[in-house]
């Protein structure tokens, strides 16, 4: 086959022309702004208390369904009626598309939501969501997870500290191995700045032993579902499962994976999970899983949805815009697993005097 | 605009009837008509639906993308094939944009050519795979797709701190954000609904339009489709059509990438991720058939937008996840069921009439 010169040529042309599209039509005349906070005649001066909160409606919007963020809709539900919120909306139709989160934020702004927490789907892309909403006046709060790099868009952002988090399971995991050993981190997409974090922190913790455990394999993109994860645990097992002294997963599918196949192939590995699923809570109890790392997703849709109201209301405003706080984990073993959400309760609690005293500057 | 070319066993009466086809008939039309009632029917139900700013703006910067995505399936289902990497080559050749961006410093055009260009090249390297080995474009597309899904993940994991490329050549942001309102001459301006981003799409349907409509190599490529025998017996060189097919598929992907990219904020692996199923659904919403030889640019951005003002109709009546999906699916059974039988019930009306 010769060189196809008549083939080639029409896209040549047609790159040249569409690369000539954008120097020549980007053009800015005029600004739109609008107003998504309520009128300064809000200010009442009820501190952190938030007086009438009865023309915030507050949309929690996580990047998709996932059962992490099934404690946010009965929080935000709550919250509704504690403050006297106009209306609260939970809305999971993201689908794991930033796209696609864009456009349902820009929708449930359409419908009249007017502060909005996002779990945004692209750490590395939720920044520009978050100017887009700002710009147009709605107080934004980034829940569950903060955008990746040092700049922060959102007024606040309340999420656990993923690498704190896997350094922390880790360190439980190596703990649980007698300081030696091979370990195994199974986790979620590769792609994503959250996994980059995770595998950090347990590049971290493993480190820290000076070569007493290894990490035998990082197994990412296995959070899609459980059936992904649990055919990447069983087939690990097969192949290393004799070799492998520790696991510990960072991400939601692949821990309930790990704790179901240690149970049933009676390994000894000592498997660190992640968040309270039943299975992984009555494996702790049974002793086929040592421990988990436990975030606290309703401390962060309760003091995330009171925040935005503050703000929304314009009773409070943030002293730093694009403040990171830290909304807590947990280590969860045989021995306070009865009690654990104590520890939680108190965090929130202590979240909530945190973000009145420290965080939120009030009228 | 529908560009065809008949395979030689086309049964005669439905050809002769095809002519008599009353104006109503044109498959174009009905999903104009579709999406204009829908539109007018959210709009009852939820006055928001026609807010140019919150809802229409990023509705037709949605379409004007996925709009690229199925125009670059359909320049691969005009020679009879398909483009199953359409996401992945989408998103290689972001890769490439957001590299020329981070490491080379270009400013944005430059980093435009140089993500098309990979786009054209991986799809020209498909399309010579196909030519050359003859094996399916289904297989073919298959592999490229698990391997360049492979490869992006391993580049970016490779090149960057957090999967992404983040700098931001100037003028993207406002490629992403600035609509026909913003541009103005004198007094006039431009409507808000409208996303400057869709010149792209315009650019590419008046250049594929045209390749089709007005070209004796876009009616060879038809022809490749609709009868590769009989084609290559009149003379044209097959392969070479096949493989110009492909190139074209990987640049419209590419483009597609360059678009999503600039319309999220950075290039990232996972774009492309959910382009597949669009790809086909707008081509062949707007009449390309699967099997080549027939295809409508203008159908393709018809089809593309009926989904578009579904889904978002949908969002905005509060829909929850659970029934999302079953609704649209039920509206677009329902929108091509009336379409079936309006061309059903026309077609009987020309019969009786002769």
């Amino acid at each position: 086959m010769r060189f196809p010169t008549r083939s080639v040529l029409p896209g040549v042309v047609a790159a040249v022309v569409l690369a000539s599209g954008t120097a020549a039509c980007t053009y800015k005349n005029s600004d739109t702004a609008s107003g998504g906070r309520a009128a300064p005649d809000a200010r009442t001066g009820g501190g952190a208390e938030l007086v009438d909160g009865s023309r915030t409606k507050v949309a929690l919007v996580p990047g998709g369904a996932h059962p992490y963020f099934q404690p946010w809709k009965a929080a935000v539900t709550g919250a509704r009626k504690t403050y006297g919120l106009g209306a609260v909306t939970f809305d999971e139709t993201a689908e794991w598309d930033q796209q696609k989160q864009n456009n349902l934020l820009s929708t449930l702004a359409a419908r009249g939501y007017n502060s909005f927490g996002v779990f945004g789907v692209s750490p590395t892309d939720i920044n520009s969501t978050f100017a887009d909403l700002r710009s147009q006046g709605f107080p934004v709060a980034s829940l569950g997870s903060c955008p990746a790099g040092d700049k922060d868009e959102a007024d606040f952002c309340l999420s656990t500290d993923v690498e704190l988090a896997a350094y922390k399971a880790s360190k439980a995991a190596i703990e649980a191995m007698g300081g030696r050993g091979t370990l195994v981190h199974l986790t979620g997409n590769n792609v994503d700045a959250n996994t980059q974090l995770r595998i950090k922190g347990v590049a971290q913790a493993v480190k820290e032993t000076g070569g007493k455990v290894k990490l035998l394999q990082t197994i990412t993109d296995i959070d899609t579902d459980l059936q992904t994860a649990q055919k990447a645990v069983s087939d690990l097992m097969a192949a290393k499962g004799d070799r492998i002294t520790g696991i510990v997963a960072t991400a939601y599918n692949p821990a309930v994976a790990a704790a179901d196949a240690v149970s049933t192939s009676g390994s000894k590995a000592k498997v660190i999970a992640i968040d309270d699923d039943a299975k992984i809570l009555s494996g702790i109890k049974q002793g086929t899983v040592t421990a988990t790392v436990v975030q606290n997703p309703v401390g962060q849709a309760e003091i995330g949805t009171w925040a935005l109201a503050l703000l929304q209301t314009e009773q409070c405003t943030v002293r730093d815009p694009g403040v990171e706080v830290d909304s807590g984990s947990f280590v969860v073993d045989k021995a306070n697993v009865s009690d654990y959400d104590k520890a939680r309760q108190k965090k929130t609690a202590q979240l909530k005097t945190e973000f009145a005293d420290k965080i939120l500057s009030c009228g | 605009m529908t560009t065809s070319i008949s395979p030689p066993d086309t049964v005669p009466e439905e050809k002769a009837a095809g002519h008599r086809m009353p104006f109503w008939v044109n498959q174009r039309l009905g999903l104009l008509v579709l999406v204009v009632a829908l539109s007018v029917l959210f709009g009852v139900l939820r006055p928001a639906f026609l807010d140019q700013r919150l809802v229409l703006f990023p509705l037709l910067r949605d379409v004007a993308t996925l709009t690229v995505v199925a125009l670059a399936q359909m320049v691969a289902l005009s020679v009879g094939h398909m483009n199953l990497a359409v996401g992945r080559m989408a998103a290689f050749g972001a890769m490439f944009a957001g590299l020329g961006y981070d490491r080379l410093g270009l400013p944005m055009p430059a980093g435009l050519l140089l993500c098309l260009a990979a786009g054209a090249a991986i799809g020209a390297v498909t399309g010579w795979l196909i030519a050359r080995t003859g094996v399916s474009s289904f297989v073919v597309t298959l592999a490229m797709d698990f391997a360049l899904l492979g490869l992006v993940s391993l580049l970016y994991s490779a090149l960057t701190e957090d999967a992404a490329f983040t700098t931001r050549p100037s003028g993207i942001d406002e490629l992403r954000s600035y609509s026909l309102a913003d541009i103005c001459a004198g007094p006039v301006c431009g409507s808000p609904a409208v996303p400057q981003i869709a010149q792209f799409t315009v650019l590419a349907m008046v250049g594929l339009g045209f390749l089709y409509g007005c070209t004796r190599i876009g009616r060879e490529l038809l022809l490749t489709g609709a009868n590769p025998a009989a084609a290559e017996l009149s003379g044209i060189p097959t392969g070479r059509r096949v493989l110009l097919a492909h190139t074209l598929s990987g640049l419209l992907a590419a483009l597609a990438g360059f678009m999503a990219a600039a319309g999220t904020g950075t290039f990232r692996a996972s774009i492309g991720n959910d382009f597949m199923l669009p790809s086909f659904l707008g081509a062949v919403l707007g009449g390309t058939l699967l099997t080549g030889g027939v295809v409508s640019v203008l159908g393709t951005l018809l089809g593309t937008a009926l989904v578009g003002v579904i889904r978002k109709g949908l969002d905005l009546l509060g829909v929850g996840l659970e029934s999302l999906n079953i609704y649209l699916g039920c509206v677009l059974l329902l929108a091509l069921s009336a379409d079936r039988i309006r061309t059903v019930v026309s077609y009987r009306k020309v019969v009786r009439e002769t």
